[in-house]
């Protein structure tokens, strides 16, 4: 079982094979510094897309060595991010990352009909595996980067990405809980009704693998002193594994605030793609980063 | 205490004083024989209000009698609707039971902001039924007054007749939520509203029993049923109470039940100060009789 994030690279390294990354723009030192890390440890090559000399120049100043590589010429965003995906649908490479590109710009290249390689029909979501000091264990929350308001259907294909990464993890029957202001149901949070409709597809069968309850606050999920203040009994029972946020305005922020104040570190992954696809934001840790490709090379 | 059979109900009104029951427009001739039965038996105090004239013509011709019995003469059916009600409201009488008038009339009496019987809770119907194929009682809301419940609604249903089951001694009467599958389906809105009312159970927002739901009416009533179907509920299979998606499955279940499972029922109308005996001529003197003795039963 992977119970810290760090643990993820060893497992990547147990399935002995070097995990091919298409970085779209990737004259990006910050992500060069992520992929060069996974190429040392053995378990990923790189294909550098993006301008070259721009490439080049950024190994140089980083002292990386870029025969390492191979890099191909694009010399724009649109370019670069169809290139890397198309690498991917041919099997000429496992993993899309995005590097100095605009995610929609990416997402457009991975989401088209034709050229894109999404699963047919699949719900585009995101999990990011969190480790937080203060939790007792690995937090998985979805979704924090892109369904804004997500509607039913949605938020049970974010549960069913949620319990999948879990349980590869190890994770068995992961405790989800379903995240509100409040445990009680109530017409002024329309979520609620959406989370009872959740549990009760659990109960039957129709949600697999987990635990599932909600409405629940934070703290009834993660606490177990605050069940028995709030005299509340709840099979997740202050023990959660998975968050699952109704927002992205409640998501972000919470995992932004646990890497500024709490010391977290993520590894996050787009879900509903064939092949894994790492989007983070430019202010990620070098460290979230790296975890974020290793967790990729698990899930691809 | 759960009832094995309608007769287990008299068990609740013996050792108690004769419930006073008041039949507006008493000139009746199809409940007058039930009630004469009822009083015999020791369970009501009938009062009559109505023609004088036509309820000793009934009488006299049906061989019923009635000395010592209270008979208010108001041969105008409105008046004695009114009559009998404001007697309900003035604690004069315990049950209000409709004589030869139609129910609407009898209902809007009873709802007058005045002088009628509202409590501030909607009305609703519960039928208790016998059908030898059940190992006790089963009983069955809404099947005779609310059309398509809201779910506001059916939480006000379940609420009656939740508390008229405690009210007859059932600590915690297990309540299934009726659906046609016992899955959750977004194309089913009973399903859905089952699922909410289930998770409102759960955060004791609907308290005193235990609500599962949706369940379909083979594993409600059948523990066999729900165990081939790999339902884990602690409903399933001892449904104490079912309640109806809507008027249309009620009804038709409801006669199905009479008619071709040949069950004894016993119906009240919830939600006003007392019991309200409805029963319609097509009814049986058994039915009439057996809701007679459950209005007493139910008497607060």
């Amino acid at each position: 079982m992977i119970e810290h994030l760090d643990q993820i690279e060893e497992k990547v390294l147990t399935l002995g094979r070097k995990f091919r990354i298409a970085v779209a723009c990737a004259q990006d030192s910050n992500t060069i510094g992520a992929v060069h890390k996974a190429v040392d440890k053995g378990f990923a090559e790189a294909i550098l897309i993006g301008k070259s000399s721009e490439i080049t120049s950024v190994c140089k100043s980083d002292s990386f060595n870029k025969t390492q590589y191979t890099i191909v010429e694009a010399d724009n965003e649109t370019k670069a991010s169809q290139e890397a995906v198309r690498l991917v649908k041919s099997g000429d490479a496992d993993i899309v990352m995005k590097g100095l590109v605009g995610t929609d710009k990416l997402l457009k290249a991975v989401m088209d009909k034709e050229y894109g390689i999404m699963i047919p029909g699949a719900v585009l979501s995101y999990v990011a595996a969190l480790e937080i000091p203060a939790y007792h264990k690995l937090l998985f929350i979805t979704d924090t980067a892109v369904i804004p308001f997500p509607d039913l259907d949605q938020k049970i294909a974010m549960a069913k990405y949620a319990i999948e990464m879990a349980v590869r993890f190890g994770i068995m029957r992961p405790k989800v809980a379903l995240i509100s202001a409040s445990e009680k149901m109530s017409r002024h949070f329309e979520n609620s009704n959406d989370y009872a409709i959740m549990c009760k597809m659990a109960d039957r069968g129709q949600i697999k693998d987990c635990i599932m309850d909600g409405p629940l606050d934070l703290f009834l999920a993660c606490d177990k002193a605050s069940l028995s203040v709030k005299n509340v009994s709840t099979p997740v029972d202050g023990d959660a594994d998975i968050l699952l946020f109704p927002s992205l305005e409640s998501s972000n922020p919470f995992y932004k605030g646990m890497m500024l104040f709490a010391h977290g570190e993520l590894a996050g992954l787009l879900r509903g793609t064939g092949k894994p696809v790492i989007v983070m934001s430019r202010n990620e840790s070098e460290k979230s980063k790296y975890y974020s490709i290793a967790l990729s090379c698990l899930m691809a | 205490m759960v009832l094995k059979n309608l007769n287990d109900l008299r068990r609740l009104v013996n050792g108690s004083s004769r419930r006073r029951l008041v039949l507006a427009a008493a000139q009746d001739q199809h409940s007058l024989g039930a009630i004469i039965r009822a009083w015999k038996a020791d369970i009501i105090e009938p009062i009559f209000v109505g023609d004088k004239a036509g309820i000793i013509d009934v009488c006299t011709s049906n061989n019923y009698d009635i000395t010592g019995l209270r008979i208010i003469d108001e041969p105008n059916t409105e008046m004695a609707i009114e009559t009998a009600v404001r007697m309900v409201s003035s604690k004069q009488a315990d049950i209000l039971m409709k004589g030869k008038v139609g129910t609407a009339p009898l209902l809007k009496a009873a709802l007058n902001k005045d002088w009628g019987l509202r409590t501030g809770n909607l009305l609703s119907h519960i039928a208790l039924f016998e059908v030898s194929t059940y190992h006790k009682v089963i009983a069955v809301t809404d099947v005779a007054m609310n059309i398509a419940p809201t779910l506001k609604e059916k939480i006000a249903i379940l609420n009656n007749s939740v508390s008229c089951l405690n009210h007859l001694g059932y600590v915690m009467p297990k309540v299934a939520v009726l659906g046609a599958v016992e899955m959750v389906n977004e194309n089913m809105s009973a399903t859905l509203d089952a699922a909410l009312l289930s998770k409102m159970n759960q955060r004791d927002q609907i308290k005193n029993c235990i609500v599962d739901g949706p369940l379909a009416f083979d594993n409600a009533v059948s523990l066999e049923s729900a165990k081939f179907k790999g339902i884990k509920s602690e409903v399933a299979g001892d449904t104490d109470l079912l309640l109806m998606p809507d008027i249309e499955v009620g009804n038709v279940l409801y006669k199905s039940l009479v008619f071709f499972a040949k069950a004894k029922v016993a119906s009240i109308i919830l939600g006003a100060v007392v019991p309200i005996v409805l029963t319609s001529r097509s009814d049986s003197e058994q039915a009439k009789f057996d809701s007679i003795l459950l209005a007493a039963a139910a008497c607060k």
